[in-house]
């Protein structure tokens, strides 16, 4: 794992026009190379405001995000060439089968040709999606829509990959191949940006995770170095409760 | 770049072809509209050019005045004559009563001697022209106004009664000018006994002006304005405009989807997208011309109607036809943009082109309108279509007589589209 940071973001703050109090409040992260940075928090801390605004889905309201030595608000395209995105939702066009579907974002990062097709088809294969791949995604199980969407955002091969709760809502076979196949990537070269309700999967997926909530950093580490920081911490799931308390969140 | 408009071209093309429903009412619905909004304009164009009025008259007068209205009315072709009520001879009391009933929009009643009444006016006028001194002691004796009752139908349009009223006029005053002319030469053969040498036939070789109805085009065209003309291009427009609901339920469709928010993560513009989608739904809107067309050449004739004539400039109905298709889906990439629901998409479209086309002239002519509606509908694209349309389709004229329509709807679509783009950018700021 190389020590230059990849993702580096500066104050960030973000202030939504119809809310009374900043979603996310100057927060200050450096991710390095081949790193799986886990974001985690409880429902509203700012998970979700935080990578949309590292993927450039809207501008933060001060702050600087740099991502790949490219500052994002004045060199978007640049970092979008680079970046891939698993949002939380599924993005799909249902009445587009698997295929379709794959090519048609394929072709969005710039991808053509063979090596589009023979992309979508190694990754097909490896998410155990080629015997439906020419179905529509109408037809597709809860755990296949997620497996295809993970697909869209990781098809070009990105150097950064953000991750907004990959495995809401599947199967463990699922979870299991999903968390396979991004190790693999992180392996092959890509920086990982990971969000989780998961405690579990957060502490044996990421090299490194931050604790965010109410917009606000309160710790940032390895998981084994938090679960030791915190006496009587047994897991991650500890910590976490320990840090952001057990009250309720809407 | 054309890569990834191919691909977004691809990708609209395919969930269109495979929304069944969804085609159909593109394409089924428009030709339904256009076939039977033409049918039911048809009825009001007839009523006005061709279908005859029922018409009672009651002729007490047995002599010219009432013969040349009988006779004028037989032969006009806005009237449907009648003399005779239930198998009778027509009485002012019983055509009353008919026009009262609705059995007739209007009657018309002459009475007992009014063109004995008018050829003793005449003569007696004549009379004091020649001889003043001996007239004047007449003078006393001129009869009053002769009273041609009118009876009307309160459901009668006022077109059509003064259409009736000035073609009356029309025969009473050329009857009394051709007693005049009768009058006058009477008299002169009296002052001239060489009454041999008096011209003959005086009345009819005085009637000098004739009446040719032409119709104004710049090509000498033969075309004849009727339902068909008018309502074909009207209602084309209308249906090429209402794609604008489809397009912008496309687009909210992938906003609650989720694919435009991956879009947006990704190295495409927002307008390269929409391009994509302009693409499509102007063939869409080219495929939906060529089916109105076809219901107006193939399938209104079946139905009693005129076919459609064209006219000769193919280059103009292309660039016309192109550029409305363009404006109606850069208004519906605006709408898509602007609206937050499909909801919201789905009203403000169809409610807006509804009002663009009420101004525009699509329901009602705009040369009924007040002047300050007729100022408003030229800010209707839908206007600036159906005036390029008329013009070859009416008016025969060539494609110089469309561009400025067809620039006014390209820049509509540019300015549409910049607007949106705008928009976009400024609701992912918030």
């Amino acid at each position: 794992m190389s020590n230059q940071p990849i993702i580096i973001v500066d104050h960030l703050t973000k202030q939504f026009k119809t809310a009374a109090e900043p979603s996310v409040r100057c927060i200050s992260l450096a991710v390095k190379q081949n790193e799986i940075f886990g974001l985690l928090g409880p429902n509203g801390a700012g998970k979700t405001t935080t990578i949309s605004m590292l993927c450039g889905l809207f501008p933060p309201s001060s702050g600087s995000i740099t991502i790949n030595g490219y500052n994002l608000q004045q060199n978007s395209n640049a970092v979008k060439q680079i970046i891939g995105v698993v949002p939380q939702d599924i993005a799909l066009y249902p009445t587009l089968t698997g295929r379709e579907n794959l090519q048609f974002f394929g072709h969005m990062y710039g991808l053509k040709g063979k090596e589009l097709d023979v992309k979508v088809d190694v990754w097909l294969e490896k998410l155990g999606l080629t015997a439906k791949a020419n179905h529509k995604v109408t037809e597709y199980s809860g755990g296949m829509k997620r497996r295809i969407n993970l697909i869209t955002g990781i098809l070009h091969s990105p150097k950064v990959l953000f991750l907004d709760e990959p495995t809401v809502g599947v199967d463990v076979q699922s979870r299991t191949v999903i968390i396979e196949r991004l190790k693999e990537l992180n392996t092959e070269g890509t920086t990982i940006i990971y969000t989780s309700h998961h405690m579990e999967e957060a502490e044996h997926f990421c090299t490194r995770v931050s604790i965010i909530d109410q917009g606000k950093i309160l710790a940032e580490d390895e998981p084994k170095a938090l679960i030791n920081t915190y006496p009587g911490s047994k897991n991650l799931e500890d910590v976490f409760l320990h840090l952001t308390k057990r009250k309720l969140r809407d | 770049m054309f890569t990834k408009l191919n691909a977004i071209i691809k990708k609209e093309a395919i969930i269109l072809l495979r929304d069944k429903i969804g085609l159909s009412i593109l394409f089924l619905m428009p030709m339904v509209l256009i076939f039977v909004m033409t049918i039911i304009q048809d009825a009001a164009f007839r009523s006005i050019n061709e279908s005859s009025i029922p018409i009672v008259f009651v002729n007490n007068d047995k002599d010219s005045l009432g013969d040349m209205v009988e006779f004028g009315l037989r032969n006009n072709e806005l009237c449907k004559y009648y003399d005779s009520i239930d198998g009778k001879p027509a009485t002012l009391v019983t055509a009353k009563q008919a026009v009262a009933d609705g059995k007739f929009l209007l009657g018309i009643v002459i009475p007992e001697k009014a063109t004995a009444a008018i050829r003793e006016n005449v003569t007696q006028l004549i009379d004091e022209s020649i001889n003043p001194t001996e007239a004047a002691l007449k003078l006393n004796n001129i009869k009053d106004s002769i009273e041609i009752i009118i009876l009307i139908d309160p459901v009668t349009k006022k077109s059509f009664i003064s259409s009736i009223t000035s073609a009356l006029r029309e025969f009473i005053s050329e009857v009394k000018t051709k007693i005049m002319f009768e009058t006058f030469s009477e008299q002169i053969a009296e002052v001239i006994p060489d009454g041999g040498s008096k011209p003959s036939n005086t009345f009819n070789r005085s009637q000098i002006f004739k009446y040719t109805e032409q119709y104004a085009s710049k090509n000498n065209s033969e075309i004849i304005p009727n339902a068909v003309q008018h309502n074909v291009p009207a209602w084309t427009i209308f249906a090429m405009f209402f794609i604008a609901i489809p397009l912008c339920g496309s687009i909210m469709k992938e906003k609650s989807e989720g694919s435009i928010f991956r879009l947006h993560t990704m190295p495409t513009s927002y307008l390269l997208f929409m391009q994509g989608k302009v693409v499509v739904y102007v063939i869409v809107g080219l495929i939906q011309f060529l089916l109105m067309l076809c219901v107006g050449l193939y399938i209104l004739p079946l139905f009693g109607l005129p076919p459609l004539v064209m006219g000769d400039s193919f280059s103009g109905i292309l660039v016309l036809t192109l550029a409305t298709s363009l404006a109606a889906t850069g208004y519906g990439v605006l709408v898509g943009t602007l609206a937050n629901t499909e909801q919201q998409g789905a009203i403000l479209g169809s409610l807006s082109v509804l009002l663009l086309s009420a101004l525009g002239g699509i329901w009602v002519p705009t040369y009924v309108m007040s002047k300050t509606m007729r100022s408003i509908s030229e800010i209707s694209p839908l206007n600036w279509a159906l005036e390029g349309y008329y013009n070859l389709f009416l008016r025969n004229d060539g494609l110089s007589s469309v561009l400025p329509a067809a620039g006014k709807l390209l820049a509509f679509f540019a300015i549409t589209v910049a607007i949106a783009v705008t928009v976009n950018k400024m609701k992912r700021k918030t």
